[in-house]
């Protein structure tokens, strides 16, 4: 295993949250089964104080998890001098099977954990808690995929090879050969404008009909939802070129670099706000006619659509900008 | 007014020093009055003290806050009502009711040490999250009221014992509650003392406000602006009557 | 209402900050320990980075690939006439033979590195030595160095004068010779080099030359420098992981103490805490308090305890650390490294110092939030 300063730190971070997600699924096991707030026995202040600890630690592990994806990120970045091949991030990845998932994981309870604060930012303004089942049950799915994201980190770490010769993200994102990234990146560039400027289109519009009329809010939330996937495939297919201005070179990664400005750290952050907040809208659809929350929903909704809009908009903008603005062209 | 029915309080429930503190009180407090709830110590006043003023929660029974107390206060989350039940509210609503409906006055005055007169009168409103020029206005104002102006910067270790309870009254009126709890006011005052303290009272009263206070102290009990004392014995009412 | 929360945020963090210096005896002796705690790590990770930088600094004039003979899998001198096979494949824009090899000095119990430069070598009998040398045997200008040959015959050298100390990482331990002198020392083949050192035109070729080079002459190995950079980053992460390794027995006997500090309340505490739930402070208010304070905390001893690690390992030579550092070798280099600290040193940091702090305090900070107002009510 390379005993690498920030693995040790990533290895920390990750069985801290680990720790701290599992206690706060322990202790959310027990609300579920005994919570009852018409009750005024020790048993039930004791559960609410224990409300309490657990919206903390949740808060922490939400912030920990997004420092600890940037900062795996970026460590797999810095190792690339340690693989032949490797270039960048997207070939350290690449060393062994686990990387990638990792990764993957590490951004899904980012999402998970955002969810999760908004779902209980909600219930905890209602003076009846009328969420509070749910909310743990959700902590049950959350805290087994904090801990799948350690052990997949952890062994990517430990089954890393210094020897073993990975892609560099060339090959990795190239129009040849048959993996995932690389049809993606084979994706014709006018199709994937059209795509990717369609989905935007049609989570802004929905957005501003759902902000101003509150209708249309299933739409909305899928679209936001939607709109994750579709601008990472399309920074894939074609917006990297812009920011590379080379023809071949479509890393997800590279962009992150200090000779792109860093660019890459906002753009991400934009869509990692913006799909936590068309997915907050829609989470919380379900509960419109909960009389506890009447007050309070529509206008925590309201806000996430905002939130939502104004990531995407930064993201798109970021964009266009590029796009706009260099010398590079890609169609003609 | 503040109504109880049938507030049960239990401390320790199941175990060996399980202490039934209130044991079956029902109650009308009326508003803009001055109720004196008198007892010896260990009679319950204290607990009953605490449960009024929604700083704990009864074991069983329902406490209600009604309409005149509540006029022009407007709850997040409860909008606006003409009754709340406070029984079955969870902590952060409670605090908040608490927060705009009653003030306290502690026996020991508990005032934070190692701050200033000052400061300790704003404390109460911090987590409102009012201007903080508005809130250090506010509470120079409440202590000119009380002729502690010049005192505001004064650490409260450095205040003789009326001017800790000045201190102690500012903050408790700080976001200007309906209701004034006092808890064995005149406890740790001489006669003088404690006979300005109830003038305050008259004073506050005469304001609107309703005051509910517990005490032995037959000074308190027996003062000309209290209309109506309750004997409190063994966690029950034992009587009314001056 | 975004007003508010910034109002509600400032007054309570005045509040806190007030609270803290009230109770200055108890948070110095945190602060103390934490700042200790980030230093050490800090200087750790400090100087394995720049060590890292300095090393890949030097072997940036390193060749860009060198060229072994081996023997049954073993090194072996490389014939002279190897480098113009070398020289003839194309891409290669020069080959040279090197000269070096090692030599045990049994007085001090060090090993010297011999080498003939390839240009302005030492007149014969007369050696250049590196710092680490000189220093250690207390060998200078005009003073004589006597080496054992091959042949068990004892030589004598003139110390002609000092390697320059600017690549004292590199040069401590080396003596520089002409190369009569070492062939004779050594009882060195004449047409035998040690290594040959290549340079290509094109960087991206290197590999593909390198492969030539291994059909062209099946008993060689070529070495790239790219690899041997990447050893010295291997070497180097490796002993700093292992320093932090090492230091999360620290770390977690700091845990433990931040998790008791933060757990002492002192009866006055418990009191103050219970005064504010009392004039209508929340749980979620207190623990509000809690997490600046420990931000605060956290805020100064990171600072502090970063600062001085700067310091200690740019401007004072890392004098702690450095036995650990440089290998457990005699002769130690006495050079500057050069001042480097990225961000990204700075977040790994923060992952192993201000993270567990964090956490430790998590629960002791609920448990003091949770205090009833009730009990202020009785006392």
């Amino acid at each position: 295993m390379i005993l690498h300063p920030a693995i040790v730190a990533l290895v920390l971070v990750s069985l801290l949250l680990t720790m701290m997600s599992l206690a706060g699924a322990f202790f959310g096991i027990r609300i579920i089964r005994r919570w009852d707030l018409s009750s005024g026995s020790e048993e039930q202040l004791v559960l609410e104080r224990q409300t309490y600890l657990i919206s903390t630690i949740l808060s922490y592990v939400l912030v920990f998890e997004i420092g600890s994806l940037f900062l795996f990120i970026y460590t797999a970045d810095s190792m690339h001098t340690l693989f032949t091949g490797a270039m960048c991030a997207a070939g350290t990845l690449y060393v062994d099977a686990y990387g990638y998932p990792a990764l993957l994981l590490k951004i899904l309870n980012v999402i998970l954990a955002g969810l999760w604060l908004i779902f209980n930012g909600v219930d905890n303004r209602a003076y009846d808690y009328p969420l509070i089942r749910k909310k743990y049950a959700m902590l049950l799915i959350l805290a087994p995929l904090i801990l799948a994201e350690t052990v997949v980190q952890t062994l990517y770490f430990t089954r890393m090879n210094a020897d073993v010769i990975t892609s560099c993200c060339g090959s990795l994102f190239s129009l040849e050969g048959g993996s995932l990234p690389s049809d993606i990146a084979a994706l014709p560039v006018k199709a994937a404008m059209a795509g990717f400027f369609s989905v935007l289109g049609l989570t802004l519009s929905s957005g501003l009909v759902y902000r101003f009329t509150g209708r249309l809010g299933w739409l909305f939330s899928f679209s936001g939802g939607l709109f994750f996937p579709v601008a990472g495939a399309a920074f894939i297919a074609f917006i990297s070129l812009y920011f590379y201005e080379l023809p071949t070179h479509r890393c997800p990664f590279c962009v992150l670099q200090r000779e792109y400005g860093y660019i890459g750290y906002p753009l991400y952050a934009a869509l990692l706000v913006g799909v936590i907040c068309a997915l907050g809208v829609g989470l919380l659809i379900p509960f419109r006619n909960i009389s506890s929350l009447a007050g309070i929903l529509p206008r925590v909704q309201r806000k996430l659509t905002l939130g939502c809009l104004l990531a995407y908009l930064t993201f798109a903008g970021i964009t266009v900008l590029q796009m706009v603005r260099t010398d590079f062209i890609l169609l003609d | 007014m503040i109504k109880l029915s049938g507030i049960i309080k239990i401390f320790n429930s199941g175990r060996t020093n399980e202490f039934v503190a209130v044991g079956g009180v029902t109650l009308a407090l009326e508003a803009n009055r001055v109720t004196v709830l008198k007892g010896p110590s260990g009679s319950g006043k204290t607990t009953l003290l605490s449960l009024i003023g929604c700083m704990a929660r009864p074991t069983s029974g329902r406490i209600t806050l009604h309409n005149g107390l509540l006029s022009g206060k407007r709850f997040s989350g409860i909008g606006e009502v003409a009754e709340v039940e406070v029984t079955s509210l969870p902590e952060r609503f409670l605090t908040e009711v608490r927060r705009q409906t009653f003030g306290f006055i502690f026996q020991q005055f508990n005032l934070v040490k190692g701050v200033t007169a000052l400061e300790n009168v704003m404390l109460p409103a911090y987590p409102l999250g009012e201007k903080h020029d508005t809130v250090r206005r506010r509470a120079l104002d409440l202590l000119e009221m009380f002729g502690l102006k010049a005192r505001a910067a004064a650490r409260v270790e450095w205040l003789s014992g009326g001017e800790a309870q000045r201190v102690a009254i500012a903050r408790a009126l700080m976001n200007d509650p309906p209701v004034i709890i006092a808890d064995e006011p005149t406890a740790h005052l001489d006669s003088k003392l404690s006979v300005d303290f109830m003038e305050i009272i008259a004073k506050l009263k005469a304001q609107g406000k309703t005051t509910v206070i517990a005490s032995h102290d037959p000074l308190v009990c027996g003062a000309a602006m209290v209309d109506r004392v309750i004997a409190v014995r063994d966690g029950r009412i034992d009587g009314e009557g001056p | 209402m975004i007003f508010k929360w910034i109002e509600k945020h400032r007054s309570i963090l005045d509040f806190t900050l007030s609270s803290l210096l009230r109770r200055k005896g108890k948070n110095l002796s945190l602060f103390a320990v934490y700042a200790l705690v980030v230093f050490m790590l800090a200087s750790a990770m400090f100087l394995t980075q720049a060590m890292k930088r300095e090393a890949a600094l030097v072997l940036k004039d390193a060749p860009e690939m060198i060229v072994q003979r081996l023997l049954g899998g073993r090194y072996d001198p490389i014939p002279m006439e190897y480098v113009e096979k070398i020289k003839s494949i194309r891409g290669v824009v020069s080959a040279a033979p090197r000269l070096w090899g090692y030599y045990y000095d049994p007085v001090i119990g060090a090993n010297y590195t011999l080498m003939v430069p390839r240009s302005d070598a030492p007149a014969s009998e007369k050696i250049v030595i590196g710092n680490g040398i000189s220093r250690t045997r207390m060998i200078y200008r005009d003073d004589i160095l006597s080496l054992r040959g091959t042949d068990g015959m004892t030589r004598s050298f003139t110390v002609a004068g000092e390697i320059s100390p600017e690549s004292e990482l590199v040069s401590a331990d080396l003596i520089l010779m002409a190369e009569t002198d070492f062939r004779g020392l050594f009882d060195f083949p004449a047409d035998r080099a040690t290594d040959i050192a290549v340079s290509v035109r094109n960087q991206k070729e290197l590999l593909t030359i390198a492969r030539k080079v291994a059909d062209l002459l099946p008993d060689t190995r070529p070495i790239l420098r790219e690899e041997m950079v990447r050893t010295y980053d291997s070497v180097f992460d490796w002993r700093g992981g292992i320093m932090i390794v090492l230091l999360l027995m620290a770390l977690l006997a700091f845990a433990i103490f931040a998790w008791e500090k933060a757990s002492g309340l002192s009866a006055d505490e418990k009191r103050e805490i219970g005064i504010l739930k009392a004039i209508g402070w929340e749980t979620a208010d207190v623990m509000i308090v809690k997490a600046y304070e420990g931000l605060l905390i956290s805020f100064f001893s990171f600072t502090v305890g970063i600062l001085t690690a700067y310091g200690h390992v740019f401007f004072f030579s890392a004098f702690l650390f450095v036995p650990a550092m440089k290998g457990w070798s005699v002769l130690y280099p006495d050079f500057r490294i050069t001042p480097f600290a990225d961000p990204y040193q700075v977040a790994i940091l923060f992952c192993l110092t201000v993270m567990p702090y964090t956490v430790a305090t998590i629960v002791p900070s609920w448990r003091a939030a949770i205090i009833d107002p009730d009990a202020v009510m009785r006392s």
